[in-house]
């Protein structure tokens, strides 16, 4: 039985401690996150935060604690096993859109579907509509670097969100945008991510952008802390 | 499974395909280096077409019948050939003195000649005939009295570039000349000296070898920033079989590309080799095709080659979803394996050879012990980069940039330079092995030019025409002096031996001073008399009766012309002439034997020529002419090169400059490619304040470590391998600083890149580079 179906979290981290080298970046860090719910981490630059989004989505494995998604633990699972999870179930925004240039935006945001299997003409069909949902479908034929970095993060917000993921990382994803373009993604991510029930796990250090999630847990040191009372649930 | 690794091998080819602007210029990078190579090996896998092309039309013009009285009868197809021919400079012109024995249109004729010559008419091939233009009367004067009448097609000749000549001629008959009543006949092949087996093995070895490593850099072009684009997939889900399916399917496209442009370069190579004379090498177009099952080898061989470096490379990095992480600076390089190959090369070499008994070497054993050492030297150079840059401390700022640059990532700079490493290695081993090769392939002619610079000579009806054929020579242009001489050969008066021949003699008439050049005499007057004798024969006496006629006798039916050995006659011993030639026999001065009515004798003129005037001896060759088979002029040399070793020695010349010309285009693309992917950090330093000068400089050094480590690499690789190889074919070491006019190119190879490369540098340094979208 999966913690989402015992209506426990669905991510859920205990205990993770991970050391960069001499410089630990998590010690001890505990953290949830419910289906649907959008949970702002916040923090000082170099307090884990980025660290804490990388052990969540698998991408980094901790030196010691656990990670589990949906009762899974995911250092147990193999590489192709956690590309499949990203592939399928997370979407992933960051502070540059990490768009592959040679793409086209409908290619890049139609590529998680192509990675999965799908044929050409349905991923891009699919890109389209959330190109025209994120309105950014003007620029469906532009290669990333022909785009400015506001309609970039709405492809990558796009490109994060087609494959239906259960959750959405975000690491700073208005970091390089002005604070209207900033605003707009906000309002266009957390509205795109409401609407197909994925949870999303905001990074950032600008309460204004933190004012979007439902609840706040701030990195401190390498610990979470959740502003709400709800740390530790899991 | 297969459509998925399809669809994402696919995605690969959409990554090479359409990438845009930089997308295609970094595919088209690699496919042009890709080509490049590919060319070259298609040319190189056509040699053995050019040359059993060539060979075959050499056989078809050659004549099937015989000299003399085992002639066939004539007949109206037959034909008379006589060897004519001759050289100006350095150039050998092929010729043939053609008679019909019946109708001309019916007889006999070379391939390639439409129709036969009559007398005083020159078929001439379109190099001789260009030659004839160019060269003036120096050449045109010895064809006076000819008139050129056709061109000898290319079925008759064995390249474009061959001078030959095919001229009607009358008065020959079977003494002078082959009866023939077809052509075509299977020329009589020469085996290779081992020693050029080796040298030819090895040069094939060393061209080809920097033409794979060219191939395996050029698929890199562009390694880093794809290397990028694959971590940034791997963010969306792909995992780490489908990020190296992605990339071989972008490589494979990318090489397949290459395989296209280099069939294009190598179709416009072959047609533009036509053009090409390199000394008497000419190849025609039609020739050059390649092999059928190397052509396909090579067809294959890329796109894995392809393949295999690239997921070699990715081998050597961690792509994460975060980004790339590159494992070389974490994970020493192991020295154990690259010494191995080193010695198991070395090992190969000294198994098979030397061995003096045997007149065939083992090609096999010799090509994978050169290239396994080959191999071994560039597999150390990485390694040797790497242990020399982490020592490299302090500095001025533009070498702290490049050493530091150098610590992060010496893999790259090393394979960049392997390249170079193989070719000059490869060419200091055979530079070594060619200065031996040379001066065991220099002939020693045995001629004396300090007594004479050529001999002319010509066949005569009677011992009457010696003065006449002398004097023209003497009044020749530029001849200081000419001493002539009458040869013959005279039968014995004694009884038919067991095989009913009569022994025989030979007599030489000519004055004391022509005498002196021939044989030991120390007091010497007209009327004297000398006899040596031969090693196989006893002196002839005095009172011994020679007829001087004697062999002609036999056949001309003409009448004896006795004359016995005078008493006086003194006994010595034969001394080499000038053209390295001892005689023995009757030596007479002219008084003593009058030899004015005798038939059927050999004049001979020695001539000393005025010295440092080249065009000498065209004048005596335009004396001699073309058309007179029993006339010739030859100039004496103290040392002549095989014409087999100085067409390995062309050959070998054409390919290196070639070689490096490639490597130093793979090296300024590198370098370029670095330059784009370090854009931001470059306009930092500007930025910062850094001088145009100190990242200059910083280039220069970045790509003269690597170089210079993997030039004294090479240096000391192929000095071994040249010593290895001399040993084989039992040489010794002539040149030992074979190394340095190599090294000295290599050097300014290094200058070359970076002058290439500034450029691109000044526009990286501009600070627009800091803007991020």
């Amino acid at each position: 039985m999966t913690g989402e179906q015992s209506g426990g979290p669905l991510l859920a981290a205990r205990g993770v401690h991970k050391v960069y080298g001499s410089t630990p970046a998590l010690a001890g860090a505990d953290f949830a996150l419910h289906a649907g719910e959008v949970v702002a981490v916040m923090g000082p630059s170099g307090s884990g935060k980025s660290t804490l989004l990388h052990c969540l989505a698998g991408i980094v494995t901790p030196e010691r604690g656990t990670v589990h998604y949906r009762g899974r633990e995911l250092s147990a699972l193999s590489d192709a096993e956690r590309s499949a999870l990203r592939r399928g179930e997370f979407g992933f925004v960051f502070q540059f859109g990490q768009l592959v240039p040679e793409l086209t935006c409908t290619e890049n945001v139609a590529l998680p579907l192509r990675l999965a299997g799908a044929d050409r003409k349905s991923a891009e069909r699919q890109a389209r509509e959330w190109l025209e949902r994120l309105e950014v479908d003007d620029v469906r034929h532009h290669r990333p670097g022909q785009i400015s970095g506001g309609q970039g993060q709405r492809v990558a917000i796009a490109r994060a969100l087609v494959a239906t993921p259960r959750v959405v990382f975000a690491d700073e994803p208005t970091g390089a945008l002005d604070s209207l373009n900033g605003e707009r993604v906000m309002e266009l991510l957390t509205a795109a991510a409401r609407d197909t029930r994925a949870a999303v796990v905001l990074v950032t250090h600008e309460s204004r952008v933190a004012a979007y999630s439902d609840r706040e847990v701030v990195v401190r040191d390498g610990r979470a802390t959740d502003l709400s009372g709800l740390a530790g649930a899991a | 499974m297969i459509r998925t690794w399809l669809r994402e091998l696919g995605l690969g080819v959409r990554f090479a395909a359409g990438g845009g602007r930089s997308g295609w210029a970094r595919t088209a990078l690699t496919a042009a280096g890709v080509g490049v190579g590919v060319a070259v090996l298609l040319l190189a896998a056509s040699v053995p077409t050019v040359l059993d092309g060539s060979e075959a039309r050499s056989d078809a013009r050659q004549p099937v019948g015989v000299m003399g009285e085992d002639a066939a009868p004539p007949g109206p197809t037959t034909t008379l050939m006589a060897w004519s021919g001759t050289t100006f400079r350095d150039t050998q012109i092929l010729g043939r003195l053609l008679q019909a024995d019946g109708d001309r249109e019916e007889a006999v004729r070379p391939p390639g000649v439409a129709h036969f010559p009559a007398p005083g008419e020159l078929v001439v091939s379109p190099a001789l005939r260009e030659m004839l233009e160019t060269e003036g009367e120096l050449l045109s004067e010895r064809f006076r009295g000819t008139e050129i009448v056709g061109t000898i097609g290319p079925e008759g000749l064995k390249g474009p570039g061959e001078p030959a000549y095919y001229l009607g001629a009358d008065g020959l008959d079977t003494d002078n000349a082959w009866r023939v009543t077809e052509l075509g006949m299977k020329g009589g092949e020469t085996p290779l000296d081992p020693a050029l087996v080796v040298l030819l093995v090895v040069m094939l070895s060393v061209l080809l070898m920097p033409i794979v490593v060219f191939v395996a850099t050029a698929v890199r072009f562009g390694g880093e920033r794809r290397d990028r684009r694959l971590a940034a997939l791997r963010l969306v889900g792909a995992d780490i079989a489908m990020t190296r399916r992605i990339a071989a399917g972008e490589v494979l496209f990318a090489s397949l590309l290459g395989l296209v442009v280099g069939a294009l370069l190598f179709l416009v190579g072959r047609e533009l080799v036509e053009g090409l004379s390199i000394s008497t090498i000419s190849v025609y177009t039609a020739d050059i095709v390649p092999v059928w099952w190397l052509g396909a080898v090579i067809v294959m061989l890329v796109p894995v080659i392809a393949v295999a470096v690239t997921l070699a490379a990715l081998r050597g990095v961690a792509i994460g979803p975060l980004g790339v992480f590159r494992e070389g600076t974490t994970r020493r390089r192991r020295v154990w394996w690259r010494l191995l190959l080193l010695a198991v090369g070395v090992a190969m070499l000294v198994y098979f050879g030397p061995d003096d008994a045997a007149s065939t070497v083992n090609e096999w054993g010799i090509s994978a012990g050169v290239l396994l050492m080959l191999c071994g030297i560039t597999a150390l150079l990485p390694w040797a980069v790497e242990r020399a840059v982490t020592r490299m401390r302090g500095g001025p700022l533009s070498w702290q940039l490049a050493t530091r640059r150098l610590q992060l990532n010496s893999g790259m700079a090393a394979r960049a330079v392997s390249g170079v490493t193989v070719a000059v290695a490869g060419a200091v081993a055979l530079h070594m092995l060619f200065a031996a090769v040379e001066t065991q392939q220099r002939v020693e002619t045995g001629h004396d030019t300090d007594r004479a610079q050529a001999v002319a000579s010509r066949l005569i009806d009677e011992g009457a025409e010696l003065g006449p054929f002398v004097d023209r020579y003497a009044t020749a242009e530029g001849v200081t002096s000419a001493l002539g001489l009458v040869r013959g050969w005279a039968d014995l008066d004694v009884a038919l031996d067991a095989d009913g021949n009569r022994p025989g003699t030979s007599f030489q008439i000519g004055d004391c001073r022509v005498l002196r050049e021939l044989i030991e005499v120390e007091a010497c007057a007209d009327g004297d008399v000398f006899v040596v004798p031969s090693p196989d024969r006893e002196a002839l006496a005095p009172g011994d009766r020679l007829d001087l006629a004697g062999p002609v006798e036999a056949s001309a039916e003409s009448a004896p012309s006795w004359w016995t050995v005078p008493a006086a006659a003194r006994e010595t011993h034969s001394i080499p002439g000038p053209h390295g030639d001892q005689y023995y026999g009757v030596f007479a001065t002219p008084s003593a034997l009058d030899v004015s009515g005798v038939p059927s004798l050999s004049a001979v003129a020695l001539l000393d020529t005025v010295p440092g005037d080249e065009d000498v001896v065209e004048h005596l060759r335009n004396l001699a002419g073309v058309q007179e088979w029993n006339e010739g002029v030859h100039v004496l040399a103290n040392t002549r090169l095989t014409s087999q070793f100085a067409t390995i020695r062309n050959a070998l010349f054409v390919g290196a400059v070639v070689i490096m010309l490639m490597i130093a285009a793979s090296m300024v693309v590198s370098t370029l490619e670095q330059l784009r992917e370090r854009k931001r950090q470059l306009s930092v330093l500007v930025a910062f304040g850094t001088r145009r000068g100190t990242l200059g400089a910083s280039v220069l050094w970045q790509t003269a470590v690597p170089v210079g480590i993997g030039l004294a690499l090479a240096s000391a690789g192929g000095t071994a391998l040249g010593v290895l190889l001399l040993d084989m074919v039992g040489a010794e070491v002539t040149d030992w600083l074979a190394f340095l006019p190599l090294t000295a190119a290599g050097l300014g190879m290094i200058l070359l890149v970076t002058v290439a490369s500034l450029p691109m540098l000044w526009r990286m340094m501009r600070p627009d580079g800091l803007r991020t979208e």
